[in-house]
């Protein structure tokens, strides 16, 4: 009896297993099916003509990387700050504890109340209008959670006896940090930083209404109303226009690049992390 | 051979290293005079290593730990308001069981500690290197690979690197955290070879589980037991053998 029970759970595990990994390959499936085809070099390279029914996405392409870009540099430096905190300077259990709890809230925070507080903080009270930095800096906190995470994870996980090592030779916290701590835990903050990417380039909401338009514009050249155009957004507006056939096909071809960029933020992603674990079990 | 010849280095006094409320080590008192190794032996779980890592402030990074009473280096308290605990370590080497090195090459990792105190120039560094690594035992065998990855090396070889790192400091008392117990005896032997050359130019703390070792290689030995969960000083399990003469001061 037991063992037929063993056996019975064996399946239903697996049959999970089958409908996560399955709803994936349909997906997937779906939209290279549909969307490969209107894939070509023109359509990467060129400008969105007829209101998206013709054309390619360069701009759109280009305003995603320089949106995620910006997110990059935002939550880089920060989540440094933020891991050495919590991991370093940090030295009760429960401050550590307290810092990693908001570090999840803010992960749980609604990426649409991104939008509302960018908007509200940087269209209207400092008057930015639509901007890339907006939505940079929006997706850049957003991301936050994600890379400082791994980073922390990361540096937790540094052996004992390096940094005991470091200061048994007189260096300073300081010094510590960056010949040894820093040195050693960039991999988490490269693989954190690749999956919190990959997770922004795919957000709308918090770009609707503070960075990104359908058409008009190319490479920003400052800060105040300069807004760029954006993969997901361009979905989003050509989705709801989708019968006409022309835009359909447009629309599937947008995805294609789109699940294209994060599926390839999150392969280099993959690898790295097994290296640098390896290199954890073995060092 | 128990008399201190000059003014003791490091003073321990009525040490106790609490875990919350519950002690490691309790009612501690030890004197290392200049000059000696002091062998300080105990079972596992005594506290050895925590009393090492007391000595030059090391216990700083372990959270949670509760430090009372004074260790004194020179008469100075070192952990009075205001003491430096970097410039402390700078002095005070430390050794440990496992050897750390870093992923670097030979030469980087004799250098990292120099490098950062800034204290020797830049021009004097390859003779430094050499007597490091010549105080370690180990000159001859990497004189030709300097820039070699560390870790390519034996583990008994990164043990003698991590001596060398340290030595290369300079430091007036170097700590030993049962340098020899992951190592095979050739590097072992190597090991002990350097400390012995080091005994009266440097005060030497050597924590070891091995009596022939600590009779082999000390001027004095301490010993801790464990009594109601804590360390303290005691004397031996007669169960072993003789150790070396104690220090009068226990």
């Amino acid at each position: 009896m037991r063992k037929v029970f063993d056996l019975g759970f064996k399946w239903v595990t697996g049959l999970c297993a089958l409908l996560a990994c399955g709803v994936l390959a349909l997906m997937v499936g779906a939209i290279l099916f549909r969307g490969l085809p209107a894939v070509s070099w023109h359509f990467l390279t060129e400008q969105i003509r007829l209101v998206g029914a013709d054309g390619g996405i360069f701009y759109n392409l280009v305003g995603t990387l320089i949106l995620i870009t910006t997110a990059l540099i935002v939550s880089a430096p920060l989540a440094v700050g933020v891991a050495l905190l919590q991991g370093i300077y940090l030295r009760s259990a429960a401050g550590r504890r307290r810092l990693l709890l908001l570090l999840y809230l803010l992960n749980g925070v609604p990426s649409l109340l991104f939008g509302l507080f960018g908007f509200i903080v940087f269209v209207k009270f400092l008057g930015w209008g639509k901007s890339w930095l907006t939505g940079g800096i929006l997706l850049g906190l957003m991301i936050l959670p994600t890379v400082t995470v791994a980073l922390i994870e990361r540096i937790s996980s540094l052996p004992r006896r390096y940094l005991e090592a470091a200061a048994g030779l007189g260096l300073t916290t300081e010094q510590v940090i960056w010949s040894v701590i820093l040195p050693q835990s960039v991999g988490g903050l490269i693989t954190g930083a690749l999956l919190g990417l990959a997770r922004a380039a795919g957000e709308t909401a918090p770009i609707l209404f503070t960075a990104t338009i359908f058409a008009g514009a190319t490479v920003p050249a400052g800060i105040r109303e300069s807004p760029v155009l954006s993969l997901p957004y361009h979905i989003f507006v050509l989705a709801q226009d989708s019968f006409d056939p022309a835009v359909g096909t447009k629309v599937w071809g947008t995805a294609v690049v789109l699940l294209g960029l994060v599926g390839g933020l999150s392969l280099i992603a993959l690898p790295l992390r097994l290296r640098i674990h390896e290199e954890a079990n073995h060092g | 051979m128990a008399e201190s010849r000059s003014a003791p280095v490091l003073e321990v006094r009525d040490l106790s290293v609490l875990a919350a409320t519950q002690p490691i080590l309790r009612g501690i008192n030890l004197t290392v005079p200049a000059g000696v190794i002091l062998a300080l032996l105990g079972p596992s779980g005594a506290g050895k290593s925590t009393l090492l890592r007391c000595l030059n402030r090391l216990i700083d990074l372990t959270p949670g730990l509760r430090v009372q009473g004074e260790v004194r280096f020179h008469g100075q308290s070192i952990f009075a308001a205001g003491a430096d605990p970097d410039a402390l370590r700078a002095r005070i080497g430390i050794l440990f069981q496992q050897p750390a090195v870093f992923p670097a090459s030979i030469r980087q990792n004799v250098l990292f500690g120099v490098r950062h105190a800034g204290r020797v120039p830049r021009g004097d560094w390859p003779e430094l290197i050499e007597r490091a690594l010549g105080e370690a035992s180990l000159w001859e065998e990497v004189k030709d690979r300097l820039d070699a990855p560390a870790l390519r090396l034996s583990v008994g070889q990164q043990q003698r690197l991590c001596l060398a790192r340290t030595l290369a400091m300079n430091p007036e008392v170097l700590l030993l955290d049962e340098p020899t117990s992951a190592l095979d005896p050739r590097s072992a032997e190597a090991v002990e070879h350097s400390l012995l050359r080091l005994k009266g130019r440097r005060t030497l703390v050597l924590v070891t589980h091995n009596l022939a070792q600590a009779r082999r290689l000390a001027d004095q030995t301490a010993c801790l037991v464990v009594r109601e969960g804590a360390g303290e000083i005691g004397l031996p399990d007669p169960d072993l053998d003789r150790p070396a003469p104690t220090v009068g001061e226990i």
